[in-house]
């Protein structure tokens, strides 16, 4: 489903984040990737969402040549990635639910329909008692489930997670991880940048390692 | 097409909503298009309504022919023939006595006719040519002058064409400040829009990460320059409406002191239709013009 061939993303300025990675993963997998900070984790990232384009190589998602996308183009592949940030991004101007349908809007749902789905969404991630609050009334940890009921209600094949039990503690961070294990049940394939050690072990999976730019498999 | 027209209602009610929210700064916004908008449009009433007064007096230019005193029987009839050709359009004979008794039933100038041994009037015929440029007129006039019989010859067009020419200026000058008060329309739509578009710089990048297109980031920004234009232009018929009520009165007076019924007309339909038409239609160019370069900057400072 993704597959990087020798990328490399030299920052303006002359810091190298990626120096020649090539890796693939394939669809419904659940991929670990690891790394100090600075690593290059989110720039890999960055770069399968078409946020950030690789000065040298090519990555490709689906078939598609991301590296290459025209502006228009960039869009319709995001509608089909879930993003989950460790900053949350969320929009302090309107209601809980009214920042999980934004994506659907910008699809061109239904409005009925749209607001099905986002309630279905937030009662999965455990905020259906918070939908009319206004997310700065929500902690760390039920901002970080806002962002991926936002991610996820446009059921994407692909879920991209940064660091996405950052800043939580753990019993937070393993309801998180839980989530994301019932959605790589349901066929869903998600690449997680995490320094989370427990959580993968505790999920399993694949893990990529990231050092200095340079990318290595960790035997599991 | 579904889609198309949700898209299109979505944006509408977010432009709506956000013009609701910030009342003032719209209001603000409004008033200073209006007030840019009702100068073109206070300028080009006026002239509509002098043009109406300049139309209601004889501004088709005459020629005054007086033929000599002397003149025979046949050069009369010469004359006469000459002025039932095509180029006039209307010619009128004046008997030297019908002349002096107009003369004297003029209160003023009684007391001099009665004084009068013999009539010292020529006759004349008042004549319209069909052509009212003024080579053509100045050729007619001319050639009638040099006919057997014909005294004098006087064009009598000068002040309509002086006036004809000061309302062409004043039509001129309305398309010029009309010109300029467009762009400075542009100018105020798009640094309204702007200030929107930094506003809600959040928004913007959060949509882009989750797969809005350009066009559907715009779209509720331009409807916002359109609305924003619309309520320009009813804004500009607010100070017109004021500044004709102010105005009646005193030009009513006026008009009695000339001894006219004259009074100031609204504009009509078609004529307030367009200048909505066009603030809305600028409101929105503005808009355009500030979204597609905001956008670009809030993207670069990412």
């Amino acid at each position: 489903m993704i597959s990087f061939n020798q990328v490399t993303k030299r920052y303006p300025g002359g810091h190298e984040a990626l120096s020649n990675v090539s890796l693939a993963i394939e669809q419904g997998e659940l991929v670990f990737l690891t790394g100090h900070s600075g690593a290059g984790k989110s720039t890999l990232l960055k770069l399968i969402a078409a946020i950030e384009r690789p000065t040298s190589g090519v990555v490709s998602v689906s078939g598609q040549n991301v590296s290459r996308l025209s502006r228009r183009a960039v869009p319709y592949l995001r509608r089909n990635i879930g993003l989950v940030f460790q900053d949350h991004k969320l929009l302090f101007d309107r209601s809980v639910i009214d920042n999980v349908v934004l994506p659907l809007d910008i699809a061109g749902f239904d409005r009925r329909e749209a607001l099905k789905r986002a309630r279905a969404v937030i009662d999965k991630v455990g905020l259906l008692n918070r939908e009319k609050a206004n997310p700065v009334s929500l902690s760390g940890g039920e901002q970080q489930r806002l962002c991926i009921a936002r991610a996820l209600v446009s059921r994407p094949a692909l879920l991209l997670a940064d660091e996405p039990t950052g800043n939580l503690d753990a019993g937070y961070a393993a309801d998180i991880m839980a989530m994301f294990r019932d959605f790589h049940q349901v066929g869903t394939t998600l690449v997680i940048a995490t320094h989370d050690e427990r959580a993968i072990t505790a999920l399993g999976g694949r893990t990529l390692h990231l050092d200095h730019g340079r990318i290595g498999e960790v035997p599991a | 097409m579904i889609g198309w027209i949700r898209h299109h209602k979505h944006a509408l009610g977010t432009a709506l909503h956000r013009l609701r929210i910030q009342a003032f700064t719209t209001l603000l916004t409004a008033l200073a298009m209006g007030v840019a908008i009702s100068l073109p449009s206070g300028l080009y009433l006026g002239l509509a309504n002098l043009s109406r007064v300049a139309g209601e007096l004889p501004a088709q230019p005459e020629i005054s022919l007086f033929l000599d005193a002397g003149a025979s029987t046949e050069q009369k009839q010469a004359i006469a023939a000459r002025l039932k050709q095509p180029d006039i359009a209307q010619a009128r004979f004046i008997p030297k006595d019908e002349a002096l008794a107009t003369l004297s039933a003029s209160q003023d100038l009684a007391d001099i006719t009665a004084g009068l041994t013999e009539n010292p009037l020529p006759d004349a015929w008042i004549v319209r040519p069909q052509a009212t440029s003024r080579d053509a007129l100045v050729r007619i006039s001319d050639g009638l002058r040099k006919m057997p019989g014909v005294a004098e010859t006087h064009l009598d067009s000068q002040w309509a064409e002086r006036l004809q020419a000061a309302l062409a200026i004043g039509h001129t000058g309305v398309w010029l400040l009309a010109g300029l008060f467009a762009i400075a329309l542009i100018a105020i739509s798009g640094n309204a829009i702007r200030a929107q578009v930094l506003a809600r710089r959040d928004e913007i990048l959060v949509s882009r990460l989750i797969g809005a297109t350009d066009r559907h980031i715009r779209r509720p920004f331009l409807y916002l320059g359109a609305l924003q234009g619309l309520f320009g232009g009813l804004a500009a018929g607010g100070v017109l409406a004021v500044a004709g009520t102010i105005l009646r009165e005193p030009v009513e007076h006026l008009a009695v002191l000339y001894g006219s019924t004259f009074h100031l007309l609204p504009p009509d339909g078609a004529e307030i239709a367009m200048v909505l038409g066009l603030t809305t239609l600028f409101g929105w160019l503005g808009a355009w013009l500030s979204v597609t370069r905001s956008l670009h900057q809030v993207e670069a400072t990412r």
